[in-house]
């Protein structure tokens, strides 16, 4: 048997090797840093410029992976594409990817060789994995043929931000979604109608959380008054992030990722799971579970669950952002409780005192890859170009969002967007029988991100500007400096990460529930030094000391 | 079965049974009451939490909803084109292959056995699948769906031990009067096993129909997709879309969409079972033949 | 040894079919040429070429993937890998304790699976068989398969809400006097759990091959068991047992397989960092890892490490069952 097996396997080896050299083939020796386009101007603008609407010299086409939204699925007869095609003379081929398994899919098309040659909604930091073996282009090579994108980092000063994305030759890889200014959208959602029946102001610290979550508690006995979601499949995800998190300065949930944090005081990285900040937070929501104002079921039940909860009153405090409280919290509890009613409470000061970004936020928004095979394209400079207009221009922005002057929206003197009558978004024209990204496919999560915050807020209601008002007016924090690993360093980190993070997981949880006590913190500290604590923040910290000794 | 037990031990049986069987129906058929009772409610009545075996403000309009969606409707004949080539295939090639695997003088019969079980734990990974689809210029078409899972060994092996289970008189007389092997094959074994055809034309069926990764990774354009591709990303959509938790202007789908789209994709399987199932009523094989 | 020699074998009942000839009486004859064999059974070959293609080209052809686990593999570089590094993501993973205790886990909830997923469904396939009226039985068995169907992400929902501390299961401990308990968050509960939703999932489902299996059992060995005063559950153990054990035998090796493969959607969506501790098993442990660093050698390794467990599991089950009671895969 295993000999005919063996020899099965060496003519079978044969073929597969055929087959791999056909679709990797065309492996070219070094890259030349941007300089020489002469082979790929075809389509491009000589004169492209800042304000210059760019049009392709001859219609070119650009395939591009396609995050494909449950929400919006995609059509082929949306404005969007025939509009984008008469302005640019651009006709882009998606490859469908359902958002459900987005990142599996561009993990296997990149890995296979297979990429379309623009792969957007990639998360800075999710585009390391493909630095090594060369898949995708270092796009900081190419940031001359971007006059916008240039333009927009220097007039918001975002260079800091952009180091952060450096890998260890300096360069980066991902062309990330700019934001003027920072966003804080996510805070705790409470029920104001409570709040003025039992006297209390609209709370500005955490302090103050807790004599509000104390007095509910008076009031309601039978109650958890606070019962969170975004539980699954990352506890406190929001909660101990952008909300305890960033007040804190010590990010979990959906924030804790590497497990690093940079710390301003010592001008290091440091073990987030082991911070004296990130104990603070865990010990702050201890008392809360202890004196029963926090449902110990916040971490592990299902949002609906958590929904149920608010909505029939059994709590009355639970994170959100603008989306959720419009789409998800107010319609159900109004009907269930017309008198009830919802806010977002300004996000509540902590230790870290009033600010609005720490280490862990950028301005940056997720971006696009491109892949190296592009760049032997002769389209490669008009493709450039495009993107720099379609995702970085004013009116690349404002199209990509709002759509066709006219028919999607209008604008006033003082340049105010409109919806036009018939159209619907975000609950602004309710009722309508069109829906900008149903039906026209514009505000597509795909095209339509980042920008000035006067874009940005042009679809936020009244009361959302007024919590961005109060949200800008802090302060922030520079960004933590970038700390590239090289290959080997990555592998090894990677093998340290997982063990530590779960066991800090695991840890955070039982310390807020109360299954261990704060006593034995020093034990678990211990524990994390047994999985190569020290190691791997000695790793990251020589990383950072190189990088600045390289790059300055 | 003309005989009536009936003892006392006999009647004590038949209460438990139907008491344990009863409590096996209850249990199993409560969440998916839920989930139709989901489907005719109304929104908010969902998310207060209300809706458990009765619809509360009964309403048709999500289906309508969901049926007014042209992509649903492709994605759903899609689904039904890909089951039944697939099912069809694969009937072929597990039944050719199990008949071959249960002639126990074959020489290298073991060998052709090795190589089916070896396959059930040593696979290639995503990336070369990915690679060897590709091309063979799979990508985008049919072939991509159907040809890849022709065979599970799990079927093959089932099918095989039923095979070996037929009386082989039949077979061997057959022989005698110079039948060839794809005629008794054809007309002696296969009208013999109707209750094992039956079962895998079921599991592959299912199976099929259920499937969404291998069009998940072939198929680029939404037009090609069966309809699971189109259900999970509405279910799955809202949890992992929400768990990268930067995304605060995407909206998540309604709960009760979500239960419409489930509802019409299980339909069509509970509509076949009852056709499929008159063969396993008992005793119609060998009693036929021996009779 | 074949489905009807077992039943001749029993001893309620003296069968009609002694005349058959007898198979292992075809062994001596193995020792034929290739030759020889070709000859005689070219037919039986042909049927066999298309599925041996199948098996070469969709099988064993990308299998040669599985280098990666001794060469380094960059993601968007070769797809065999960049450079030889002999058995360093074996030894990687050798060394490595969490991946020992996730390796525990899987085999502990594996067992545990196995122990009870596997009899439930002839249990429950023997006492629907037991059910007089046909439109009852027809309707029994059209419900129990229903969970089968659920997407998992809907059957974790439900096993959520069921067991939430507002759900049924806690208002009936709360009745009976019990404080509640947060079994999503105990570590001890979590095998119960999964294994119990496992079994409500796979039991109606895996009726359907036994009550097929039942339909291949002579009507006449019912009755010549009855003449013969059996009662029913000597007919059961006597009859409908040795009808169907080829069956159930060829599943169970199967199942002894394929043990170490348990659900890996299922865990993700249930387990949470606090039953890490008995939750966390090889697969959602390699996705935590993959998904920070796409490492695809090192789960190759794995993969490969899992699959020759498998088929020594396999190996040896077969084995003890053909030794035993005479039934094998092969």
């Amino acid at each position: 048997m295993y000999e005919i097996n063996r020899r099965q396997a060496m003519v079978a080896m044969g073929a597969f090797l055929a087959l791999a050299a056909c679709s990797t083939g065309g492996e070219s020796g070094e890259k030349k840093t941007g300089d020489d386009f002469s082979a790929n101007r075809d389509g491009a603008m000589s004169d492209y410029a800042i304000g210059k609407q760019f049009k392709a010299t001859t219609p070119v086409s650009f395939t591009i992976l396609y995050n494909n939204h449950p929400f919006y699925p995609i059509k082929n007869d949306w404005l969007f594409w025939s509009e984008l095609t008469k302005r640019t003379n651009v006709t882009l081929e998606p490859s469908v990817v359902p958002l459900s398994d987005y990142e599996n899919k561009r993990s296997l098309l990149i890995g296979a060789g297979d990429a379309p040659m623009i792969i957007p909604k990639t998360y800075p930091g999710q585009e390391t994995p493909f630095v090594a073996s060369g898949a995708i282009l270092p796009v900081s090579d190419y940031l001359d043929l971007m006059p916008n994108f240039k333009d927009k980092v220097a007039k918001w000063n975002l260079q800091p931000d952009l180091d952060t994305l450096r890998q260890a030759d300096g360069r980066f890889y991902v062309l990330p979604g700019l934001h003027e200014d920072y966003w804080v959208d996510y805070t705790l959602v409470v029920r104001i109608d409570i709040l003025e029946k039992l006297g209390l102001e609209i709370p500005q610290t955490l302090d103050d959380v807790h004599n509000m979550l104390r007095a509910m508690k008076k009031e309601y006995p039978d109650s958890y008054p606070f019962s969170d979601r975004w539980s699954n499949p990352t506890p406190g995800g929001a909660l101990l992030n952008q909300i305890l998190g960033l007040a804190y300065g010590a990010h979990g949930g959906w924030g804790y990722l590497n497990g690093i944090t940079w710390d301003y005081n010592a001008q290091k990285f440091a073990y987030t799971g082991a911070m004296e900040q990130y104990k603070q937070m865990l010990q702050f929501l201890h008392t809360l579970v202890e004196e029963k104002l926090l449902d110990p079921e916040s971490f592990t039940q299902q949002d609906d669950q958590a929904i149920q909860k608010l909505v029939s009153g059994k709590s009355f405090v639970i994170s959100g952002n603008a989306q959720t409280l419009v789409n998800e919290y107010r319609p159900p509890l109004e009907k269930a409780n017309p008198k009830a009613r919802l806010a977002k409470i300004p996000l509540p000061i902590g230790p870290l005192g009033a600010v609005k970004s720490d280490g862990t936020s950028t301005r940056l928004e997720n971006g696009i890859m491109i892949s190296k095979k592009a760049r032997d394209s002769k389209n490669f400079v008009a493709m450039m170009q495009f993107i720099d207009w379609l995702w970085y221009s004013d009116e690349g922005q404002v199209f990509a969002k709002w759509g066709v002057e006219g028919t999607t929206y209008t604008r006033d003197a003082s340049g105010k967007f409109q919806l036009a009558e018939d159209v619907d978004f975000v609950g602004l024209n309710p009722g309508a029988p069109k829906h900008l990204q149903k039906d026209f496919g514009f505000s597509n999560g795909v095209f339509a991100y980042g920008g000035s915050t006067e874009l940005l807020q042009s679809t936020f209601s009244d009361e959302e500007i007024e919590f961005q008002k109060v949200m800008n007016a802090r302060k922030a924090l520079p960004p933590a400096p970038p700390h590239p690993l090289t290959d080997e360093e990555r592998e090894q980190a990677s093998l340290w990460e997982t063990p530590l993070k779960d066991h800090a997981m695991s840890n955070t949880l039982s310390f807020i529930l109360g299954k261990r006590s704060f006593d034995e913190w020093d034990a678990y500290v211990q524990e994390l030094e047994a999985k190569n604590m020290s190691a791997y923040i000695n790793l990251v910290n020589n990383a950072y000391e190189r990088y600045k000794k390289e790059h300055g | 079965m003309v005989t009536v037990d009936n003892t006392r031990g006999q009647r004590v049986f038949r209460v438990v049974n139907t008491i344990i069987l009863t409590l096996v129906v209850i249990v199993t058929v409560y969440p998916f009451v839920n989930i139709v009772a989901r489907s005719l409610s109304d929104e908010f009545a969902i998310r207060a939490g209300k809706v458990n075996l009765l619809p509360v403000g009964f309403t048709f309009r999500t289906y309508e909803f969901v049926a007014s969606d042209p992509t649903f409707w492709i994605n759903y004949r899609n689904t039904v084109v890909y089951t039944v080539v697939a099912t069809a295939i694969a009937m072929f090639m597990t039944t050719c292959y199990a008949y071959v695997l249960s002639k126990k003088h074959l020489k290298g019969r073991k060998f052709l056995i090795g190589i089916a079980v070896f396959t059930m734990f040593f696979s290639g990974g995503l990336i070369p699948n990915y690679i060897l689809i590709s091309s063979l210029g799979f990508k985008d078409s049919i072939w991509a769906i159907v040809l890849p899972n022709a065979i599970s060994v799990f079927n093959l092996l089932v099918m095989k031990a039923f095979f070996e289970g037929l009386p082989s008189e039949l077979e061997e007389a057959a022989a005698i009067d110079g039948m060839n092997t794809y005629g008794i094959l054809l007309r002696i074994v296969l009208p013999l096993s109707k209750a094992v055809l039956a079962t895998m034309v079921l599991f592959y069926a299912v199976s099929f129909w259920n499937s969404w990764f291998a069009a998940f990774l072939y198929m680029s354009q939404s037009d090609l997709f069966p309809v699971t591709v189109y259900l999970r990303n509405l279910i799955a959509g809202a949890t992992t879309g929400t768990s990268v938790g930067a995304d605060a202007t995407d909206m998540t789908v309604a709960t009760n969409i979500k239960a419409v789209t489930m509802v019409l994709t299980v339909i069509p399987i509970l509509v076949v079972y009852p056709f499929v199932q008159r063969y396993f009523v008992k005793g119609v094989m060998l009693g036929a033949v021996k009779g | 040894m074949s489905t009807t020699r077992t039943i001749d074998a029993s001893p309620d009942t003296g069968g009609p079919q002694r005349a058959r000839p007898d198979p292992a009486r075809a062994k001596p004859r193995t020792g034929r040429t290739w030759r020889q064999a070709l000859r005689r059974d070219w037919q039986l070959y042909s049927l066999a070429i298309l599925p041996l293609l199948f098996f070469l080209i969709f099988r064993y052809l990308p299998m040669i993937g599985n280098v990666i686990a001794f060469r380094k593999f960059e993601p968007g570089g070769s797809p065999l890998g960049e450079e030889w590094v002999g058995l360093r993501y074996v030894r990687m993973f050798l060394n490595d304790p969490s991946f020992w205790k996730v390796f525990a886990n899987t085999v502990i909830i594996g067992a545990l699976t196995l122990l009870f997923c596997f009899p439930a469904p002839i249990v429950l396939a023997l006492l629907i068989n037991e059910l007089r009226g046909r439109r009852v039985k027809r309707f029994v068995q059209s419900v129990s398969y229903l969970p089968h169907f659920l997407s998992m992400v809907v059957v974790a929902g439900l096993v959520m809400e069921m067991l939430s501390v507002d759900g049924p299961v806690n208002q009936l401990l709360r009745a009976a006097g019990n404080d509640p308990i947060a079994f999503l968050q105990e570590p001890g509960w979590f095998r119960t759990i999964y294994v119990s939703s496992e079994m409500w999932q796979t039991v109606g489902w895996g009726t359907i091959i036994y009550l097929a299996a039942l339909t291949t059992i002579d009507e006449q060995l019912y009755e010549a068991a009855r003449i013969d005063g059996a009662s029913r559950w000597r007919q059961i153990w006597h009859v409908t047992l040795p009808g169907i054990r080829p069956t159930a035998i060829t599943l169970l090796i199967l199942n002894i397989g394929t043990f170490m493969a348990v659900g890996f959607e299922k865990i993700l969506l249930l387990y949470n960092p606090l039953t890490y501790p008995t939750a966390d098993v090889i697969s959602t442990y390699l996705y935590r890892m993959g998904i920070v660093s796409n490492s695809f050698s090192y789960a190759a390794a794995i993969g490969l490490f899992e699959a020759l467990i498998g088929l020594a599991l396999v190996m040896s089950a077969n084995l003890i069952s053909r030794r035993t009671v005479g039934t094998s895969l092969w």
